[in-house]
């Protein structure tokens, strides 16, 4: 085993393991459940908080590029990655997963209305019933469900393995998302057979933290969107590749941007022509980054919307300056925390600094490219 | 000197003047009149009812279809009857009234399935205010009774003003 191997075997684990342990310096005052747990610090010590995610996101992004480099050197084969999947997935399973986002607590008061008070989540809000204990941490009570019907059908399963228990209901939310993770990972390496490709998408830091961490549903609406494209890719089977297409835009309605691409390949298959799928894939990252960047038309770019076009760069990792960008972008999107977790505040300087943080790492990265394809052919044409 | 006190007395004078102040019994809003009887829209309104009473399941759910109907049915008579249509008007009255009956009943099952109902119930108080308010005003402009002369039966007499306080009894029992 060669030493840098060696080393990320060691640090891997330990980072994953640190990132846990912090996680739980966020613990809302509020969530009496994990009151044993709370401590405050996160909040009493901002900037300490903010030194440690730092921290953290330099050692995640740094043993991601190392990753890629073992295993592009072949130093780290299937079965090193099977086990480098299964302990990203069992050691972030036990994070708390608000650190960075209440979302989870959404989910699960959405489904709370539909599943135990038989409401509408669509007409009635989490907020109308007064007493119920999710109220005082759940930041979106006062809103109708922010998602589609197809999320909501499928919260059933881990709002009922949760058996009615918080603590329960919001681990298994978090299982039932990390199993979507790994139907990803395992829809990447089915569709481009290659380990880098499954890394550069499995272990992006940005990926871990919103679905392993803090356990978002865009992977469920990724795959399910995936699913439908390897459907049609390896067995050419169309109405239920239409179905589960149909399904992932029901879960969060971004993936509709995939339509025309979707209509086109169903087209081409019909006829029975050939498909060009390093295109389909490299046009459904352009939909997907076209949606994600047209997201604050609605609201504000959020960190977890990287993940709408990640699995499909991963499949087109040829396009060696997207990559780049992909990565830079990841990062930024991971430092847009930074503001709020130093300044406690969404206002004053904040908007400014997330605007500024998320851009600067692609703009660094724009230059490299401009460097090493610019100018530095011309000085050694010269 | 004299002139900082005339203006500002001026320009309170002359935003009493300009101004209607309206002293409103009750904050409940009701909604734009809805598609009348006899247009297009109306069949689709009805559809679209039809079909939100499946789509407002649950019983806080069932309360605010049953509560919005109500209204519309409200506005549609108080149009209807100032546009002396009274046997529209009568009919959309007696629409409302059978929506709003509903109303506390839903509240009362949600009560069962120990749902907190404080807020729904100030809710149905303020709407019940608003609706006999509105119900009071159009007393006063529609005739005691009317006949209505079918084309192939009998006349038929209606009393509008029985009926508007009947729907002003129902709202009473929710204050």
């Amino acid at each position: 085993m060669s030493m840098m191997k060696k080393l990320f075997f060691i640090l891997y684990p330990f980072a994953l393991l640190s990132l846990t342990i912090f996680s739980y310096f966020f613990i809302d005052s509020n969530l009496t459940y994990l009151k044993d747990f709370y401590s405050g610090f996160a909040y009493k010590h901002r900037y300490s908080a903010t030194f440690f995610y730092l921290l953290i996101l330099l050692i995640f992004f740094t043993l991601y590029i190392l990753l890629l480099k073992l295993i592009s050197k072949k130093k780290i084969d299937f079965k090193d990655l099977r086990y480098l999947i299964f302990i990203t997935i069992a050691l972030l399973l036990f994070s708390y997963p608000a650190m960075l986002s209440f979302d989870i607590f959404n989910y699960i008061s959405t489904s709370k209305v539909l599943f135990f008070y038989y409401e509408n989540p669509y007409i009635i809000m989490p907020i109308e019933f007064a007493g119920d204990p999710l109220l005082s941490f759940t930041h979106a009570s006062n809103k109708i469900a922010l998602y589609g019907p197809s999320w909501i059908l499928i919260s059933a399963i881990p709002y009922f393995t949760g058996f009615g228990n918080f603590i329960v209901t919001l681990f298994s939310f978090k299982l039932f998302v990390s199993m979507f993770y790994l139907g990803t990972v395992f829809l990447i390496w089915k569709i481009s057979k290659n380990l880098v490709y499954v890394s550069f998408f499995a272990f992006n830091p940005l990926v871990i933290i919103e679905t392993l961490l803090s356990g978002h549903n865009d992977i469920v609406m990724m795959f399910f969107s995936l699913f439908s494209f390897y459907l049609l890719m390896k067995k050419k089977i169309i109405i239920p590749a239409f179905i589960f297409f149909i399904f992932s835009i029901f879960i969060k309605y971004s993936v509709i941007f995939l339509f025309p691409i979707f209509i086109y390949i169903i087209l081409k298959t019909i006829r029975k022509q050939p498909i060009d799928w390093k295109n389909i894939f490299y046009f459904s990252f352009l939909l997907m980054a076209g949606a994600f960047i047209l997201s604050p038309i609605r609201e504000e770019i959020y960190p977890w919307y990287a993940i709408w076009f990640l699995p499909f760069i991963s499949i087109v990792f040829q396009k060696r300056t997207l990559v780049y960008i992909s990565v830079a972008l990841s990062f930024g999107l991971l430092l847009r925390y930074v503001p709020f977790m130093l300044f406690g505040t969404h206002f004053g300087v904040t908007p400014f600094l997330k605007i500024s943080v998320t851009l600067t790492p692609v703009f660094f990265v724009l230059i490299y490219v401009f460097l090493r394809d610019k100018l530095w052919l011309k000085i050694f044409s010269r | 000197m004299i002139r900082y006190f005339w203006i500002p007395l001026l320009t309170l004078s002359l935003f009493k003047i300009f101004t209607n102040v309206s002293f409103a019994q009750s904050n409940y809003v009701l909604p734009y009149p809805p598609p009348m009887p006899g247009s297009f829209l109306y069949k689709i309104r009805l559809l679209s009812e039809q079909i939100q009473q499946y789509w407002y399941f649950g019983n806080f759910g069932q309360f605010s279809y049953n509560l919005k109907q109500s209204d519309k049915y409200l506005v549609q008579a108080k149009t209807l009857f100032e546009y002396e249509q009274y046997l529209l008007g009568e009919e959309a009255l007696k629409k409302s009234d059978m929506y709003f009956k509903n109303s506390p009943k839903y509240l009362g099952k949600a009560k069962e399935e120990n749902k907190n109902i404080d807020r729904l119930q100030k809710i149905l108080k303020e709407a019940a205010s608003k609706h006999i308010e509105v119900l009071n005003e159009i007393k006063t402009h529609v005739p005691e009774e009317i006949t209505w002369s079918p084309e192939k039966s009998q006349p038929v007499k209606i009393f509008l003003r029985n009926k508007l306080t009947e729907a002003i009894y129902i709202r009473q029992s929710c204050l």
